[in-house]
C-alpha cells in the first residue's frame, strides 16, 4: 500500500480534472461534470488530510464541516438542474397587455413568471439541503472524532463511506418532509408551466410560418387512434357468430315496446 | 493503479449489454417479444414471460454472462421470453395503460398461446412490470397460471416511500401536459432518491482495491443501463401516477383498465413475491402487501437482502434468484 494515500487519490482524480489535465485526456475536458465525483474525492482527501493534521479538534471539525457542506451542495446544484438563475421579476412582468400582440405579451409574462417560481422553488430545495448538510457535517465531525494517526487508503475510504452515510442519513430526514415534496413539486409544476408556454410560442410561429403544428399532429394522432379502435370492434364483430347478435337485437327490441305500452295505460 | 484503473475504465466504454442468444418471435409498433434459446434441457412445457417495467430498458435482465437471471432460468431448464416496449416517442403520447395492458401484453401473451398450444403461462413481473403482471392476472386469470412478482409496488403508500411521497404532492396534470414525460427528467428524479450515493460514491468507490477488469465492465453496463431511460408516454404516465401512487387503487380499491374492475382479491393462482429488503425505490412493506389482498392460497414471500436492481444483477441475486424461481416453477 502507497504510504500516501492522499496522493494516489490526488493522482486518480488529476485525471480526470480539467484544470491540472496536460494532454493526453483532451476528449474528456468538454465534459468535466461528468466526473466530478472524482475531483470531489481528490478534495476530500485534501480535506481529510487537514483534518488529520495535528490542529485542534474543535478547529479540525469546524473546517471539516464547512468543506463537507460546500462539496455536497454542489451535488445537490447537479440534481436540481444546475446553478440557480436570477429569479427577480422581470420589468414589465406586471405590464397590461393591449393592442395586437397582447396575447404574446401575456404569454411571456406568463412564461417569465412561471421561471420566477421556479426559481424560488429551486431556493427552497437548496435551502432545505443545506440545512441537511449541515446536520450531516455536525454527525460526521461528531461520530469520527479527530483521529492520531495519518490516514491510509482503506481509512480514507472509511471517513468516506462514513461521510455518505451522513449525508444520506440527513437528507433523508429532510427529503421525507412535507416542506421538501411541496417545494418539488412546485419546482416540477413551475417549469412544465415554463415549458408549455415556450412550446405554445413556438406553435405560434409555426402557424405563422405554416409549418405542421403540435396539436395538428396530435389531432392526427388522435384520428389514427379512433380508426385503430373501429378496426378492432369491427373485427371483434367479425370472430363474434351472427345467430346470438340477431336474437338479442331481437329481444332489444321487444323490449323497447313494453314501456311504451305502460306509459300509455 | 490510477493509470490502471482510468485504462481499464476506457477499454470498457464500449462493453454491449446482453449476452444470450435470442429470437423475435413477434412485434407489435414499437414492442418486441423476444425468446431466449435454449440452453438446457426444459423442466416445463409452461414457459415464462418477463414483463419488464417501463421506465428502463429490460436488457439488465441478461446483463452480462455471469450477471444474468435469465440465463440463470434457462440454465435450469425454464423457456423464457422477454418483452421489450421500446422507446415511446411523440408519436405514442396517448399510449394508455389499457394499450399497454390489453392490446400490447395480451397481444403478447396470445401470440405465446397460439404458438405453443396452451392455455395458460407463467408471468414474471418485474417493479412496475410486476404491476401490470398483477393487473392482467386479475383481468384474464385463464391465461396466468402462476404469477412471479419481483421488487413490485403494490401499496404505494407505505409510511417508508420516498418516490410516493413525491408523487402524491406532484401536479401529474401540469407535468405530462398533452405530451410525453422526459426519461432524463424522471431518472434525475430516481437518482434524487438518494443522492449522494447513487451520484457520487459509487464513483469513488471505483477506487478501492486493485483495478479488476470484469468489474470495471460490470460497472460500466450499469452505468449504460441507468441513463438508459425511456421516455414515458404521457397518458398512460398520468393513468400510473394517479391511481397508483396518489390514490393507491391496488389497495383501496377502484382500479379498473379499459372498462374493466381489476380486483386483486380475486386472484386465486400461485404467487412467488420476491422482495428486496434493502430497496430504496420499493420499500418492501410495499410488496409485502400483496398477500392479505390476494385469495391465493399458494403464496409464497421471499425475502433476500438485496437492493432493487442488486436483485437481478448482483453476484448474490445469481446464486439466490434463479433457483429460487425455477425450483417454484417447477414445484407448480
Amino acid at each position: 500500500m502507497p504510504a500516501d494515500a492522499w496522493r494516489q487519490w490526488a493522482a486518480f482524480a488529476a485525471l480526470f480534472n480539467p484544470t491540472t489535465d496536460p494532454s493526453p485526456l483532451g476528449t474528456f475536458r468538454s465534459s468535466p461534470g461528468a466526473f466530478a465525483p472524482f475531483v470531489d474525492a481528490e478534495k476530500f482527501a485534501a480535506a481529510a488530510r487537514a483534518f488529520q493534521s495535528g490542529q485542534d479538534a474543535q478547529t479540525a471539525a469546524a473546517a471539516f464541516s464547512d468543506f463537507l457542506r460546500d462539496q455536497l451542495g454542489g451535488v445537490l446544484d447537479g440534481l436540481w438542474g444546475g446553478p440557480a438563475f436570477d429569479g427577480s421579476a422581470a420589468t414589465g412582468e406586471e405590464a397590461p397587455a393591449l393592442g395586437p400582440n397582447r396575447e404574446q405579451q401575456e404569454r411571456l409574462q406568463r412564461a417569465t413568471a412561471a421561471w420566477r417560481r421556479l426559481y424560488q422553488a429551486q431556493r427552497r430545495l437548496q435551502r432545505l439541503c443545506s440545512d441537511a448538510l449541515s446536520e450531516a457535517a455536525r454527525a460526521f465531525v461528531s461520530r469520527q472524532g479527530v483521529p492520531a494517526a495519518p490516514p491510509t487508503a482503506e481509512g480514507l475510504h472509511g471517513l468516506y463511506d462514513a461521510w455518505i452515510d451522513c449525508a444520506e442519513e440527513a437528507y433523508a430526514r429532510v427529503a421525507h418532509g412535507e416542506a421538501f415534496g411541496v417545494a418539488l413539486a412546485d419546482a416540477l409544476k413551475a417549469a412544465s408551466e415554463w415549458r408549455g408556454e415556450c412550446a405554445a410560442s413556438i406553435e405560434q410561429w409555426a402557424k405563422w410560418l405554416d409549418w405542421p403544428m403540435r396539436s395538428e399532429i396530435n389531432s392526427l394522432s388522435l384520428r389514427v387512434r379512433a380508426l385503430e379502435e373501429q378496426q378492432r370492434e369491427r373485427s371483434r364483430e367479425r370472430e363474434t357468430p351472427a345467430r346470438p347478435v340477431a336474437k338479442k337485437a331481437k329481444k332489444r327490441t321487444s323490449a323497447a315496446k313494453k314501456p311504451r305500452g305502460r306509459t300509455k295505460r | 493503479m490510477s493509470a490502471s484503473l482510468y485504462a481499464a475504465l476506457s477499454a470498457a466504454r464500449h462493453c454491449a449489454p446482453g449476452c444470450t442468444a435470442k429470437d423475435e418471435v413477434w412485434r407489435s409498433g414499437k414492442l418486441r417479444l423476444y425468446r431466449y434459446r435454449s440452453i438446457s434441457s426444459p423442466s416445463s412445457a409452461v414457459p415464462l414471460l418477463i414483463v419488464y417495467a417501463l421506465v428502463n430498458r429490460p436488457y439488465m435482465m441478461d446483463l452480462e454472462p455471469d450477471r444474468s437471471l435469465i440465463r440463470g432460468l434457462l440454465s435450469r431448464g425454464v423457456d423464457v421470453y422477454l418483452i421489450d416496449w421500446g422507446y415511446p416517442d411523440g408519436a405514442d403520447r396517448f399510449t394508455t395503460l389499457e394499450d399497454y395492458l390489453e392490446r400490447q401484453l395480451a397481444g403478447c401473451i396470445d401470440e405465446i398461446l397460439k404458438v405453443r398450444k396452451l392455455a395458460a403461462l407463467n408471468l414474471l413481473g418485474v417493479c412496475q412490470g410486476g404491476v401490470f403482471s398483477l393487473c392482467f392476472a386479475a383481468l384474464h386469470p385463464e391465461r396466468v397460471r402462476n404469477l412471479i412478482t419481483m421488487v413490485t409496488p403494490v401499496d404505494f403508500h407505505t409510511s417508508t416511500d420516498l418516490l410516493s411521497k413525491w408523487a402524491r404532492k406532484i401536479d401529474v396534470d401540469a407535468w405530462v401536459g398533452r405530451g410525453n414525460v422526459s426519461g432524463e427528467v424522471l431518472n434525475q428524479l430516481f437518482l434524487a432518491l438518494m443522492p449522494f450515493r447513487l451520484s457520487q460514491q459509487k464513483y469513488v468507490d471505483l477506487l478501492r482495491g486493485d483495478v479488476d477488469q470484469a468489474r470495471i465492465e460490470n460497472f460500466m453496463r450499469v452505468e449504460r443501463w441507468i441513463y438508459d431511460s425511456p421516455d414515458q408516454a404521457g397518458a398512460a404516465f398520468r393513468e400510473f401516477v394517479v391511481w397508483f401512487y396518489q390514490q393507491n387503487r391496488l389497495v383501496r380499491g377502484g382500479l379498473s383498465i379499459g372498462g374493466r374492475s381489476v380486483d386483486l382479491r380475486t386472484l386465486e393462482l400461485p404467487i412467488l413475491n420476491l422482495i428486496g429488503t434493502r430497496d430504496h425505490l420499493v420499500p418492501p412493506a410495499s410488496s409485502t402487501a400483496l398477500r392479505d389482498l390476494t385469495r391465493s392460497k399458494d403464496f409464497t414471500t421471499l425475502e433476500l437482502d438485496l437492493g432493487h436492481i442488486g436483485m437481478y444483477v448482483s453476484a448474490r441475486a445469481q446464486r439466490q434468484v434463479p433457483p429460487a424461481i425455477a425450483d417454484w416453477l417447477e414445484a407448480r
